[in-house]
Formats: structure tokens, C-alpha cells, sequence
């Protein structure tokens, strides 16, 4: 009886483990894979283009599946790599023409790559209408961020809101670590002048989104 | 080009309801290419539609219709089996005719 | 006989280009329920669903032959059902494959066409009368209508693929840090006035697999889930994904795994 026994288990066990085997890919297994699937999968017109998908160390822990939550020391590094990143204009202005900034942020075209071409035009687009209400009365607006109608009139225009919006365009993540919403200025998609532009556009009481 | 249209006549008691898919680029004249030249007007004229042989719609379309446009219709005093025709022409001298019978209704 | 003066005949529906209109309303489609049902019913991408039939059954390329001994996962020629259980591992490739990269197989392989000169072509100019791997795809897919999506994550590959997909949807990059999920993980969320698909939603997910490929009436032309990822990756300002390439395939295999249950009604009806 002991000999059948062991017989079925030692025939058995290989079955087992193999069904085990069959289970997915642990993380770092998986992350491997995709990496070289990236390193791959894409062309660009130069070379140098294709760095735009290597992450850097803020994006590697800003890629969270489902419900993972960042960690206080992840947080606390991400933020602390965002501020390092703020760089402000050379005039130290920060608050520049909200008309170019109004510009600016309805327009959503820039620095996109198709049929072999980079999409270089005078100046990036800001890309805010895509996900922020801008003035009041706007359609054509979208909602993955936060309403920005009303934001100067809500926190006025001081020095320290000035340098507050500026720093939160150009680097979000100084604020909110890992939010959706673009590193605009640290990045390089937009220039510390054009930052000045956004935010003039948000809290001067001209701009057209602070009218009633 | 004169691609087949796609065309479906469905009895709905006596009304063939008819439902007409084309084929066709519908330029304006008005639209610029890639080099900033003027595609050239090219749009379907003249549509006209016969049941059984005879006509039923007999259409004068602008460049105002879209690219790959639907025409949708119906027919009184149809029954199953009957056929329906549907010829198109258009500003150069393109044409193009598709042929169905009208089925049961289900 | 009376020849009509009026441009358009009175019962005559002529507008395909389905225009959004600017709605000043919580969710931008609300009022336009009605339009899209009459696009639902009538969809020019039914047309290329014809020339792909035409095109699968003709003898074509260098070797002279159909695409009917091509083996989509249920055997040479099955293609009830087949586009529902894809991607799939191929034991022949030794790959997981998606529609379109193990259509470009069999393309080569059966049919003697050059991969470079299919994948040049796969994806047409807008407003052209569209490539033959797009009539051929939704040609295809439309053999499985009405029947569920239904990926198996069986074989080791599959698996890798799965996980590697959900891995990409999440990865963030570029300057503008965005991941698939920064867009299309969140309810209601809209884009200017075109509504997001919420992608970690079942439902939503369903709506999006059993959907494509699809007449997108902007273009004028049908477009298929390779163009669709290809154009995402193009609005995030990253470099240009590769026709069929494994971030392709990856990412195709998560959302339609995702999307199992789904019931597959082709061609859809995109902007």
C-alpha cells in the first residue's frame, strides 16, 4: 500500500509543480518583458526622440496598477525630485501676458510625432482646455482636472499665489505627487516664459476667466 | 472608382423601407491637399432610384452632401420579390448601378 | 416623373459625418442618442466589410492564393468565432498574435506578400478608400458577431502577454507622464467634449472591445484597434508605435481580456 503510495505521489508531484508553473509572470518578471517590448515596439524620425518613453524615477514610481498606493518615502521622493526640478525665468517675472497665456491654453497642438515627422511649430500648446474649464460659458471643454473658471477670483493675485500657480504648472508634482496632471514646465513642454503666460492667464482680474 | 453601393429594401406591410450605403469622396472643390492644391470637384449629380422599373426618387445632389454619403427611402406599393434599383452619376461622368430585391419582412 | 430641383430628396439622410455638437450638458452625448442609432443602423463600414470578404476568398500575391487556409486559433479557415478568441498563442509563430499581426502572417506566408509592403499600407490615409488589411480585419471580425468575447490566458505566453499589457496601460512617460490609465481609468471624464471610455469598467471595456474595428466618420475610412493604439501614443507626444509590435499585441491582449463577455457588433461607429 506505502509503495503505491509513493509511487502516485513521485508521478504526481511533477504534475503538480507544473501546474503550479503555470501561473503568471511575477512583477519584476513582467516589468522586464515590457521593457523590452518598449525598447522595440516604437520608431521615431531621430533617434534621440525615442528617449521620450524611458522613464524617469518619478514616472517608475507614478506607474501603479489598480489600487496601489504610494508609500510616505515614495511620496515624499517624489515631491522632493519636483521641486528640485522648478526652475523659474530668467527676468524672475512670474506672472506674464494673459492674452498669450489664454492662447496658450486653448491650444493643443506641439511636439507630436507622426508619419515620420516631428510636429515642430513656433511654440508648444499649453493642452489646458483638453481637461480644465477655463472661463465661464466655454463648451468645449473637458473635465480630467479640476475647474479652473474662477481662479484668480477665488485666491486673488499675490506674489505668493503667483509663484504658487507657477510652480504648480510647471511641476505638479511638488503639490500632488504622481498627479495626472502633466509635469509641464520640468518636462520641457513648455518654457518658464510661457508658465508666466499660464499664469497671468489664471489670476489677472482681465483674464477671461475670472469674468463674471 | 465607381465602387458597389451596399443596399437593403425591407417590407414593412406595403412600404419598402430602402437603405442605401455609397462609396463615394464627395470633394467640395474647395479642399487643399497636402502641397496647398485644390482637390478637384468631384461629387455624385444625379441619383435616381426605380422600383420595379419605374422611378420613384429622381435627385439633383451639391457638393453640399458628405463623403460616403446614406440615402434612405420608402417605397409605397411594394411587395417581396419586387426589385429595386438605385444608379448614381456623378460631375465627371462616373456611374454607378446596384440591383436588389426586396425581401420579407421578418 | 417630376425631376426634383431640391438638392436632396425629402426622405433622404445624407449626412454620415457625425458632427458633435457642443451640448451644455453633464455628459456630451446625451442629446445625441438618436444620431447615433440612426449610424448604428446604417454604417458605411458595412461596405468594407464586403470588399474584405471579397478580398479573403481571392486568389492574391505572388503565390496566387486566398487567405482561406488561414488559421486564426480554430483551424485553417474557421473564422466563426475566430476574432473573439484573439490574441491567441500560435504554436507555428511560437507568439501570442492579435488579429492584425497574425493576418499579416498568413498574408506572407499563404499569399507570398512582402511584411513591409503590407505593414507601409496597413493603416490608410483618411479619406481614402481604405487598405485591404482594414476591410480584410473588419471582414473578419465581422464573422463573430453576435458571439462573446472570450480570451484564454491558457499558454505561459498568453499570460506573459496579459501581465505585460496591464504593466504598459500603467506606465507612465513622456512629457506629458501620461499612462493609458491616466486618461481612461476614471468615470465620466471627457476629453474637450469627447467622452472618455472608463477602461477599468467592465461595462465600458465591453463597449470598447466588441466595437472595433470601426467606420471613424472624421476619417471617412475604417479603422482598426492597431490605428487606435497607434493614434494614442501619437496625442502623447511619444515616439510612433510599431505596426503589430508586442506593446501592441500586449496591450490588445489586456483590454480584451478585460473585455471578456463582451458581444462583438461590428463595424462600429466612431467620431
Amino acid at each position: 500500500m506505502r509503495k503505491a503510495w509513493l509511487k502516485w505521489t513521485i508521478l504526481g508531484a511533477p504534475a503538480l509543480i507544473a501546474a503550479g508553473c503555470a501561473t503568471y509572470p511575477d512583477q519584476p518578471t513582467t516589468r522586464q518583458i515590457a521593457e523590452k517590448m518598449v525598447s522595440e515596439g516604437f520608431s521615431a524620425p531621430m533617434p534621440a526622440l525615442l528617449k521620450r518613453l524611458v522613464q524617469d524615477k518619478s514616472q517608475q514610481i507614478c506607474s501603479r496598477i489598480g489600487d496601489a498606493k504610494l508609500t510616505q518615502e515614495e511620496a515624499t521622493e517624489v515631491v522632493k525630485l519636483a521641486r528640485e526640478s522648478i526652475k523659474y525665468p530668467a527676468s524672475g517675472k512670474l506672472v506674464g501676458d494673459w492674452k498669450r497665456g489664454d492662447q496658450l491654453a486653448h491650444d493643443g497642438a506641439g511636439d507630436r510625432i507622426q508619419f515620420g515627422r516631428l510636429e515642430k511649430r513656433k511654440e508648444n500648446g499649453g493642452l489646458c482646455q483638453n481637461c480644465h474649464a477655463l472661463a465661464p460659458g466655454e463648451i468645449n471643454v473637458g473635465n480630467v482636472g479640476p475647474s479652473l473658471t474662477g481662479y484668480g477670483l477665488q485666491r486673488g493675485n499675490s506674489e505668493a499665489i503667483a509663484k504658487l500657480t507657477y510652480e504648480r504648472i510647471y511641476n505638479a508634482w511638488a503639490y500632488s505627487p504622481c498627479s495626472n496632471m502633466p509635469r509641464l514646465g520640468a518636462t520641457g513642454h513648455l518654457t518658464p516664459e510661457q508658465v508666466t503666460h499660464m499664469v497671468a492667464y489664471l489670476i489677472d482680474p482681465a483674464s477671461p476667466i475670472n469674468q463674471r | 472608382m465607381a465602387e458597389p453601393m451596399k443596399i437593403r429594401a425591407t417590407l414593412q406591410g406595403d412600404v419598402a423601407d430602402v437603405r442605401i450605403l455609397m462609396l463615394h469622396p464627395m470633394e467640395t472643390g474647395q479642399r487643399k491637399d497636402a502641397k496647398g492644391e485644390i482637390v478637384p470637384l468631384h461629387f455624385i449629380q444625379s441619383v435616381v432610384v426605380t422600383h420595379n422599373g419605374k422611378t420613384v426618387l429622381d435627385a439633383q445632389w451639391s457638393q453640399a452632401v458628405s463623403r460616403n454619403p446614406f440615402l434612405g427611402l420608402r417605397v409605397k406599393g411594394a411587395k417581396a420579390g419586387d426589385k429595386v434599383s438605385v444608379t448614381w452619376v456623378d460631375n465627371q461622368g462616373e456611374k454607378r448601378t446596384d440591383e436588389v430585391t426586396v425581401a420579407a419582412a421578418s | 416623373m417630376r425631376r426634383t430641383r431640391e438638392g436632396i430628396a425629402a426622405a433622404a439622410i445624407a449626412c454620415v459625418a457625425f458632427c458633435g455638437t457642443a451640448l451644455a450638458q453633464s455628459k456630451a452625448d446625451d442629446g445625441l442618442a438618436v444620431g447615433r442609432q440612426m449610424l448604428a443602423e446604417d454604417n458605411p463600414g458595412e461596405l468594407w466589410i464586403d470588399q474584405g470578404k471579397k478580398l479573403f476568398y481571392e486568389k492574391r500575391g505572388p503565390k496566387n492564393a486566398s487567405l482561406e487556409q488561414c488559421d486564426f486559433g480554430l483551424g485553417p479557415g474557421k473564422l466563426e468565432g475566430a476574432s473573439a478568441q484573439l490574441p491567441r498563442y500560435f504554436p507555428d509563430t511560437d507568439k501570442v498574435q492579435d488579429l492584425e499581426s497574425r493576418l499579416l502572417t498568413c498574408m506572407v506566408q499563404l499569399q507570398g506578400f512582402k511584411r513591409e509592403d503590407i505593414v507601409k499600407t496597413a493603416i490608410s490615409p483618411a479619406g481614402s478608400r481604405g487598405s485591404d488589411v482594414e476591410a480584410l480585419a473588419i471582414y473578419i471580425t465581422s464573422r463573430s458577431n453576435g458571439m462573446t468575447m472570450n480570451v484564454r490566458l491558457a499558454h505561459p505566453k498568453e499570460r506573459e502577454m496579459y501581465k505585460a499589457g496591464e504593466y504598459l496601460f500603467h506606465r507612465r512617460s513622456g512629457q506629458t507622464d501620461f499612462a493609458c490609465v491616466t486618461c481612461h481609468g476614471e468615470p465620466d471624464k471627457r476629453i474637450r467634449l469627447q467622452d472618455l471610455v472608463h477602461m477599468t469598467d467592465k461595462k465600458q471595456i465591453q463597449e470598447v472591445v466588441s466595437t472595433w474595428p470601426a467606420y471613424r466618420g472624421a476619417h471617412y475610412v475604417v479603422r482598426t484597434m492597431q490605428w487606435r493604439l497607434y493614434d494614442c501614443f501619437w496625442q502623447m507626444r511619444l515616439p510612433e508605435l510599431e505596426y503589430a509590435s508586442d506593446v501592441s499585441i500586449a496591450l490588445t491582449t489586456y483590454l480584451h481580456y478585460q473585455g471578456n463577455g463582451a458581444v462583438i457588433r461590428v463595424p462600429g461607429f466612431k467620431r
